[in-house]
């Protein structure tokens, strides 16, 4: 049985798809740091809650294809590899799905924690929000990554390619680091 | 089409999904629809922050009476409480935020309480509706729409809702909580109203109904259990949209089943065929007993998910399609039950009151032991009357009943009524002595995907109500 050839690019590099979102014009709109907002309070929500969330929703969809078989690395292209780093300090391979498990636990509960993401009234952000924001960062776009990566095709036989471009499109600056 | 020219880079793609699980695609369009959703909300919500500083831009701008410093403070302020608002999205409400006080309601799919938030100490109305109950009984197609619109309104004349949320088995509607109870309650307690009394009521019914027209709604189920009365004894309008209005089965087919169902078990095949054309004889003429029964099973009937069909306009249960008209109808029958006792197609079943209904031409009677004057059975007659014949707003307002009223302050006026309240949370207008204790709430099961996306949007927080505790 013949294989066609790969494409040159990856899939979702290609036109039509990787124009495809759910925003017509411009995203700026809806990331943009509104004027006089706190931009602790903006990051929280803008860049962190709704990102997490989205993500969350669209990964509970592919969990049928992200198992343990087709994904026993965390792969985000041909040679990159992502390794988690253990309790005792040490980077460890693991299985795609078990990764992102390990990342999506690990973020809940640093937006449930009120100590990182404080939601009563009066409450500040920690002096290390920033700081805990960049490393939450880098781990979801880890999970984006793998999923364009090792899924995409599957998110274009379910027609999804929008609404999952949409949430990256948001962060343009970012995009180009994946 | 398709012939401008493509990228270099374009692809075509042969979607399939064959081979994929049975539940991936309602998982995947359940995922799309939220995030589709999320942008509508998102960019709303972008457009309107933006609209709210340019207000305040502006309006500081032309004024040169305060200090540029205070001009800063003011747009500060602005700042922090679009950030509280953003900050409160993180916030998840839910039932454990609200302790209830007493069951004061019954819905068609849930009970309504008075409920008191936890750390603010303020009193809500809270509404809880069975999400599978309402599936059953296909109510959702109203929901998202409707809540879209009552989140935005507000209106003196319409139940405030401030929050909504959800869990896999309800949705909690948090509103404004009127202490006066509702005009059902008031009519079984007083039976009937003075004629300046029943103007009171009907005319700023009348503004209240004009203004979920003017949100571009038709409420479709206006009643006496939906007219509630606030703490000065002024009118607003519940279940609209959301609350309720949604839920009641409106859909021209559902009452057109309903009546064929109804005539089939009253038609046994032989009298059928002999007598085709009505087999179902109406009972013309309720006696008192009758009427006693009536009142004696009318907050039953409330309670009920059929509910009552007393006030609906005939061309709603007709395959006609209806118009904002509807609601005026409505309006001729809640003024006929305040002046004579009891609605006016008021039947032993509720199908002879469709019946009636769908010919009000014979079935509308004044009985002849109460009075009324001329004024208020025109009015009433001009109201219950086909559609393209009977009084819209503007003819209402202008109607001899009406005389003397001033509709532009109606509602500062001292009302007939003004509830007695003790307390805050004072339920002496509501039967609570007759809805059984709160249920224990109902273990969280999990929910099906498809269930939940039916409800979806319905996670609701509204702006006014957070910048009006911040402003506290
Ligand atoms: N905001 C409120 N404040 C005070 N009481 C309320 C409020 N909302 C509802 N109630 C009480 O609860 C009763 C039932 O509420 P509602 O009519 O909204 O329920 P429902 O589910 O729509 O049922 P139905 O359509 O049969 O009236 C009302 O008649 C009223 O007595």
């Amino acid at each position: 049985q013949q294989q066609p050839p790969p494409p040159q690019k990856a899939l979702y590099l290609c036109s039509p798809f990787v124009e495809a979102a759910l925003v017509k014009g411009n995203f700026k709109t809806i990331v943009m740091l509104p004027k006089y907002v706190d931009i602790m309070e903006w990051v929280a929500v803008n860049r962190f809650f709704d990102f997490y969330t989205n993500l969350n929703e669209f990964y509970g969809v592919l969990t049928e294809f992200c198992t343990q078989q087709n994904c026993p690395t965390m792969s985000a292209g041909a040679t990159l590899n992502y390794t988690w780093i253990n309790q005792d300090r040490k980077h460890v391979h693991l299985p795609a799905p078990t990764y992102i498990d390990y990342v999506m636990t690990w973020v809940q509960n640093m937006l449930d924690d009120d100590n990182v993401f404080p939601t009563k009234s009066g409450q500040d952000f920690p002096p290390s929000f920033p700081s805990t924001v960049k490393h939450i960062y880098r781990q979801l776009l880890r999970v984006f990554a793998h999923i364009y990566h090792a899924h995409y095709a599957q998110i274009l036989h379910l027609r999804s390619e929008p609404h999952f471009n949409s949430p990256l499109r948001a962060l343009p600056r970012l995009r180009q680091r994946v | 089409a398709g012939t401008s020219a493509k990228p270099s880079d374009y692809i075509y793609f042969d979607r399939s999904t064959d081979g994929f699980s049975e539940e991936i695609l309602p998982r995947a369009k359940g995922a799309q629809m939220k995030l589709e959703h999320y942008y509508k909300v998102a960019v709303d919500a972008a457009i309107e922050r933006n609209q709210r500083r340019v207000e305040l831009e502006r309006r500081l701008q032309g004024d040169h009476t305060i200090s540029e410093e205070r001009k800063q403070r003011q747009l500060q302020q602005l700042g922090k409480k679009e950030s509280t608002f953003l900050r409160l999205r993180r916030t998840k409400l839910g039932l454990s935020d609200f302790r209830t006080v007493k069951v004061i309601g019954k819905g068609a799919f849930g009970e309504v309480r008075l409920v008191q938030k936890t750390d603010s100490g303020k009193v809500y109305a809270m509404k809880l509706l069975n999400k599978e109950a309402m599936l059953q009984k296909d109510q959702l197609a109203h929901v998202r729409a409707e809540r879209d619109v009552l989140a935005e309104s507000v209106s003196d004349w319409i139940v405030q809702l401030y929050y909504s949320f959800q869990d896999p088995i309800y949705l909690y509607l948090v509103m404004e909580f009127l202490p006066g109870g509702d005009l059902m309650t008031m009519l079984i307690k007083y039976d009937t109203f003075s004629e300046d009394v029943t103007r009171f009521y009907m005319a700023e019914c009348v503004l209240a109904i004009e203004a979920v027209h003017q949100l571009g709604f038709i409420h479709r189920d206006i009643k006496p259990d939906n007219i509630l009365i606030d703490k000065d004894g002024h009118v607003k309008l519940s279940d609209f949209g959301l609350s309720t209005g949604f839920h009641k089965q409106h859909d021209s087919n559902y009452y057109q089943r309903l009546l064929e169902s109804a005539n089939g078990q009253s038609t046994n095949g032989a009298q059928a065929s002999r007598n085709s054309v009505m087999v179902n004889p109406i009972n013309l003429t309720m006696t008192n007993e009758q009427i006693q029964t009536w009142k004696a099973n009318r907050r039953k009937l409330a309670y009920s998910t059929v509910g009552t069909p007393d006030y609906i306009a005939p061309e709603i249960f007709q395959q006609k399609g209806y118009g904002k008209e509807c609601d005026w109808w409505s309006l001729g029958a809640i003024a006929f039950e305040c002046l004579v006792g009891y609605p006016p197609f008021c039947s032993e079943s509720t199908h002879d009151t469709y019946q009636k209904i769908i010919q009000w031409q014979y079935h509308l009677a004044f009985p002849d032991d109460v009075h009324l004057s001329r004024q208020a059975e025109d009015l009433v007659r001009r109201l219950i009357t086909s559609a393209d014949r009977r009084l819209n707003v503007q003819e209402i307002k202008k109607h001899s009943f009406f005389y003397g009223v001033d509709w532009t302050t109606l509602r500062s006026i001292e009302a007939p009524f003004v509830p007695m309240l003790r307390s805050l949370t004072d339920t002496s207008y509501f039967p609570v002595n007759e809805l059984e204790q709160v249920p224990e709430d109902a273990p969280a099961v999990a929910g099906d995907a498809a269930k939940d996306l039916a409800f979806l949007g319905y996670t609701f927080k509204r702006f006014s109500n957070i910048l009006s505790c911040i402003l506290e």
